[in-house]
Formats: structure tokens, sequence, C-alpha cells
């Protein structure tokens, strides 16, 4: 049963097309990621099931409510973590709690029980009473996420929730993104971080300049890019060879499975270690250095790489 | 739902009483300009003008059927005393709502029969009114009628013989009954410089308070907490009216601190009313606040509401009186200020400490609420607007 539909969304600032008529849907108790780099146009396609802004075109249900017409009813479906830090830093984790719980009409004793829950869930309850601005940014991310599940949502949309933190909180808001869905919680996750996609979510869609340019599991994105490896090549110098070496290549791969970009040459291969010796000594056959060679298995970073040809943190 | 209003406004005042900084400026320093201010300017409104004879004007309401009443006043007080005063003609009610409200210091009433009971010798000819203890003002015209009284009879009888010259009072008698003496009990004192100031930087702190609160309120606008609260259960009006009832607790207690703070360290009398005192307050509070969140829907970044905002204050307090004393103005601009939320609230107080009753400050009381509701339901209008454009 589906819990999100997303059919032909658009949104236009002015001439400028943010979101170009994107379409997807979510499965009830389901992880699903909108992964793409940044200005793609994830936070507005958020924004907009979310219900902050209208849409230009197309349609969004939550819960089977349509989004557009009205907007308060889907709200109280879905909890939000933003990607900023929404909470009042001058109060304490658990008066921000109490305040954003008070939001969503609860009270009294049902009210301090919840906070109670969530603060161990994100596992504050020992800082429960310390102010916000004290906390460093891992912390303020979790009582970000707390203050979101407080009114036990259906669907938590997660707006790349994991920015510039440490290693350490990352986990642990990792292990409660996925606790939180393990319990049935649907997720809606956006990222640019591949690898915390390929942890937490079932289905991802790919998104870029607006567009949804690619849609399915982990495994599914792979195949599409023919499950192939990558040979990245560093050189000493960049841009005077590129058309000599692309040509040198043809033999071993198809022109579009070959990307010259600054010093960078990223060959894409089902078989890496059959070609590599090959492809070193055409490559160094004009007198050009090489200066590192790394082959890395395929990943979402590739399938983006090949329907883009741009790196995901570009 | 009205509880996530109760709760917005909660948060507000929570996060102002842990901001220290802001509760001193909150509280503390109104106090320190009021009583600095006063001090400053402690000469400015004792009542010490009334040792010195400055020219005043001199309200007359003259019904004379004869001629001496017409005498008295255009020979006597109009151009013989020219030097002393001015005179203004006036309706009865008219001069007594003069007076009443500190604009005249003194007016005589000339009865109808002023002439006819003058050469007959009878009493009570001519009613002089004025502000209790007016000073030397009330005798100075006292003096000219009962003088008036003395003489001119005698002078019209030696150069007309023809009027006739009725009953047998002396003229000492005459003089003692000329005048009905009645003070109007409606102001009691005239209102000190601590007064004034007290409710003109009262009324001025509270602005500034109003102006904090809302543009702490933009700027939550701008950030991603006023996102988050949108997508909660929490509707447009909630969310306004949150503001406004979290800007009057604010409000409220400020005023409550200036108005006890300065009864209690400066001994400033705020009235007898003290139901007028706490009315209004809150009716100025409300007018203020709804003000101020009718800005704040439509200002859309702190950093031009701060600008506006300050230059806003000072342009209000000058109009409105919080900076040099309305006394010194003329009565249109007296009368114009009035609708401005500060001004009327300015001016209530000054009736209320020179002796106004509850009743007589409901006018301004309804004025000051219906302003507040006014912006209040316009600051709605544009949110609505607001959010129709760019929000779902």
């Amino acid at each position: 049963m589906n819990i999100l539909n997303v059919q032909e969304l658009g949104k236009s600032f002015g001439k400028f097309e943010a979101v170009k008529g994107v379409s997807f849907s979510v499965e009830k108790g389901e992880s699903f990621s909108l992964l793409g780099p940044n200005g793609a146009g994830k936070s507005t396609t958020i924004n907009m099931i979310t219900g902050l802004y209208p849409p230009t075109s197309g349609s969004i249900q939550i819960t089977g409510v349509d989004v557009i017409k009205n907007p308060k009813q889907a709200q109280k479906s879905i909890g939000v973590v933003p990607q900023e830090i929404a909470l009042y830093e001058t109060l304490s984790a658990r008066e921000n709690l109490k305040f954003w719980g008070r939001m969503y009409d609860l009270s009294g004793n049902a009210l301090e029980k919840v906070v109670d829950e969530v603060l161990e869930i994100i596992g504050l309850t020992d800082r429960a009473k310390d102010k916000v601005s004290t906390f460093s940014g891992g912390m303020k991310r979790r009582v970000n996420i707390g203050a979101a599940i407080l009114h036990k949502p259906e669907v938590l949309i997660m707006d790349e929730p994991t920015v510039g933190i440490d290693p350490q909180s990352r986990n642990h808001i990792l292990e409660t993104v996925k606790r939180l869905n393990n319990e049935g919680m649907t997720i809606i996750y956006t990222s640019h971080y591949m690898e915390e996609v390929e942890y937490l979510c079932e289905r991802i869609g790919i998104i870029d300049h607006g567009e949804l340019i690619a849609c399915g599991t982990l495994r599914e994105l792979r195949e599409s890019i023919g499950d192939r490896s990558r040979i990245i090549i560093s050189l000493d110098n960049e841009g005077s060879h590129h058309l000599e070496i692309s040509s040198l290549l043809e033999g071993l791969a198809v022109e579009k499975d070959i990307l010259i970009k600054d010093k960078l040459l990223t060959v894409f291969h089902k078989e890496p270690q059959a070609i590599l010796s090959e492809l070193i000594q055409l490559v160094t056959k004009d007198g050009t250095k090489i200066t590192s060679v790394e082959i890395v298995e395929p990943n979402l970073e590739s399938v983006f790489l090949h329907l883009t040809g741009r790196s995901l943190r570009n | 739902m009205i509880m996530t209003s109760w709760w917005l406004a909660w948060k507000d005042l929570l996060i102002i009483i842990r901001d220290k900084k802001a509760l001193l400026t909150l509280i503390a320093m109104p106090l320190l300009l009021i009583a600095i201010l006063g001090s400053a300017f402690g000469d400015m409104m004792d009542g010490e003008e009334d040792v010195t004879i400055k020219k005043f004007t001199l309200g007359i309401v003259n019904l004379d059927q004869g001629q001496l009443g017409g005498v008295l006043s255009e020979e006597v007080f109009e151009k013989d005393l020219s030097d002393q005063m001015k005179v203004k003609y006036y309706q009865e009610e008219e001069m007594v709502e003069k007076i009443k409200d500190h604009k005249l210091d003194v007016g005589i009433v000339i009865n109808e029969d002023f002439t006819a009971s003058l050469m007959a010798g009878e009493q009570a000819h001519a009613k002089l009114i004025s502000v209790p203890d007016p000073g030397i003002k009330a005798t100075i015209v006292s003096s000219v009628i009962e003088q008036f009284a003395q003489t001119v009879p005698i002078e019209a009888m030696l150069a007309n013989k023809a009027l006739p010259v009725q009953g047998n009072a002396s003229s000492e008698e005459r003089s003692q009954n000329l005048l009905n003496e009645t003070s109007i009990d409606a102001n009691s004192n005239p209102v000190s410089s601590f007064q004034y100031y007290a409710a003109a930087m009262g009324v001025m702190f509270l602005l500034m308070t109003v102006v904090q609160g809302v543009s702490a309120m933009i700027l939550e606008k701008e950030q991603v907490v006023f996102k988050r609260l949108l997508i909660s259960n929490l509707t447009y009006i909630n969310y306004l009216t949150g503001k406004m009832v979290g800007l009057i607790l604010i409000s409220l207690l400020q005023a409550f601190v200036i108005i006890i703070g300065t009864k209690l360290i400066f001994g400033v009398d705020w009235g007898d009313s003290i139901s007028g005192v706490v009315i209004m307050t809150a009716a100025f509070v409300i007018s203020a606040c709804g003000l101020g969140v009718m800005a704040g829907s439509i200002i859309k970044t702190e950093k031009a509401f701060n600008a506006a905002g300050m230059l806003g204050t000072q342009i209000f307090a000058a109009l409105g009186g919080s900076m040099v004393p309305l006394y010194i103005f003329p009565d249109w601009f007296v009368s114009v200020s009035k609708l401005l939320p500060n001004g009327l609230a300015l001016q209530t107080y000054l009736d209320l400490m020179s002796g106004a009753s509850f009743f007589e400050i409901i006018p301004a009381v309804l004025g000051s609420v219906g302003l507040g509701l006014l912006f209040f339901a316009i600051g709605l209008f544009r949110l609505s607007i607001e959010r129709r454009g760019k929000y779902a």
C-alpha cells in the first residue's frame, strides 16, 4: 500500500524550474531516499511534500490525503526533520521537546511520557535539562530529530539530517533512523551522502537538475549501469590529451563509459582487472604520467556519475 | 487549538525571562530614565509659573441682556487688561470642558440679569469657574469684577441719570455677593514632571518592547523554526494570536513594573482610579501589540524592521508627547496625537493623574482596544494573503 504518491510534481520560481515533473511513490513502512547533489531539487521536493510550498504542477497524496487541498490534515501524519536546526537554543532539550509536542496538541502525562521516550531514543536523557545552546552540533541534530517524532508520525521526512556533524553522532542518528524504520515508521530520507543512503534505504530516487533520473532498489540501480566497476586514474596534467586518450581507449570501452574531467580519467567496466594493464599502457603511451589508480566497486556514486557525468559531491 | 497559541506565547515569555540582558532593558532601563528625566525637568511643570503673572487666557460666557456684561468683557478684560490676559468667548459647556481639560485656567459666566441685578443691588450676577487652586489668575479676575461692581453702577448713574436705581444695598455688600465662585472637581492637581515623565517614558518603553518583540517574531519567521511551526498543528491565526498574547504578557509585565516601580520608588501618583490605570494599560498594550504584530506580518526581514522600528518608535514617541510635553503644543496637535496608540495612552494617563474617573476614560479604552484589534485583523489578513501566494 502506497503511503506517499507524487505525480508529475513541478515547481518554478519565476523562470527557474527547480523541480520538473517528478513522480514516485513510497510504500508503508518503506525507507526511501532522494539522492542528489546540492541544488538538485531535493529540498524543494520535500517542501512541497510537507505542504510548505504549493507545487506549480502535479499532485501529492500522503496517507490518501491531498496535500495541496488539505495541507493541515496531511501534515498530521508526517514528521519533518529539516536540514537546519529548528530548535530554540535558550530552552533545554526537554523544554524544546515539550514545546514541539504541544504544537501537536499533546499535553499532560501523555506529553511527559512521550518526551521521556524520545529523550531515550535520541540518547539525551542525561542532558535533558541542559540548554540546547550548550550542545554539540550532533546533539542538536538528535534533538532536531526528536522534535519530529513526538507525535508518532506515520511518515518521517528527513532532509539531510547529518550535514556537518561528527562521525559518532552520525552513526547514532543512522541507528536511530534504522530503529524507527524497523518499528514500522516510513522514512523519506534526502542526502548527498551515498553511503548513508545505501545503509538506510531500500529504494532510492536519484534527482539532478530538478529531474528524477533514476529510481529503484540499490541492486536495480547498479544493474542499470551494467554492474560495472570504475577504474579511476589520476593524471599529472589535464586537458591537452583528452581527445587523444578517448580515441585510444575506444577498443577497451564504449565512449559513454569513458569520462575525463580535470585530471581524472574514469572508465566503467565489468572486468576492470582484465583491462587495467592495457589501459595503463595506452594512457602512458604518449608520455602522460599516472599519479594513482583506483578500482571502485559499483555503487550509487558510480550510478550517479554514469547518469550525469558528474560526481555527487560536486 | 487555542492552547497551541498559549504555549507559543508561553515559549516567547520563557525566552525573554531567560535573557538577562533583555530583562534588564525591560525593567531597569525605564525606571532609570524616568528618574533622570523627572529630576532633570523637575521645575518644568511644578506649577511654579503661578508665582509670576504671565499672560493667560480668560474664558467668558456673556449672557447679559444689558450693557454692563459687554462693558466688563470688552472694555475691561479685553482692552484694558490686554497685557495680562487674552479673552476668548465660549458657550458655557464648552468653557467648562476646556477648564476640565486644563486648557483654560479661569472662566466667567456673566448672567442674563447681570446689568439689571447690578443696578438693583441684587446678588450673584457672575460665576467664576476655575480649577481648584488656580493661583493668582482667579484672584485677578475676581478682583477686577469686584472693582467693576463697586464703581461702574456709580459711574453709570453719574453719566446717565436716566438709569433707574433700585434697591438699597451698599456697594460693599454688592461686591461680596456678586461672584458665585465655582471650582471644578474633575481635574484635581496639575501633573508634576515626575508624573508626566513616568507616563511618557513608560509609554515609550512599552513601544520599544513591542518593537523588540516584533523583531524577534520576524527573525523567527526568517528561520527554519517557523517552517517547523507551520508544519505542526499550528494555524496562521493560532500563530498570530500566540505572538500577540506573548507580546501582551511581556508588555504588561513591563508596564506594571514601571507603574508600581515609579509609585514605590519615586512616589509618582498615577491617580485615584486604580482600575482606570489597569484597564488603560491593558488597552494600550493591546493597541501597541496589535500595531506591532501588523508590522511583523508586513515586514519580511529583521534587518529592515530594526531600522524602521527604531525610527518609527522615535517618531511615535515624539508625536505622542513622550519627548516634549504636550502642553506646549497647540490644541489641534494634541487632538491629532490621540490617533497614535501611545499619544492616546499618554493623554489618558495624564487625565487619570489629574483625577479622571474610570468611566471618563472608557472612550479612550475602547478606542485603544478597537485600534489594536483592527491592526491585528490587518496583520492576519496580510499573513493569509502571503500564505496563499507562497504556501500550500
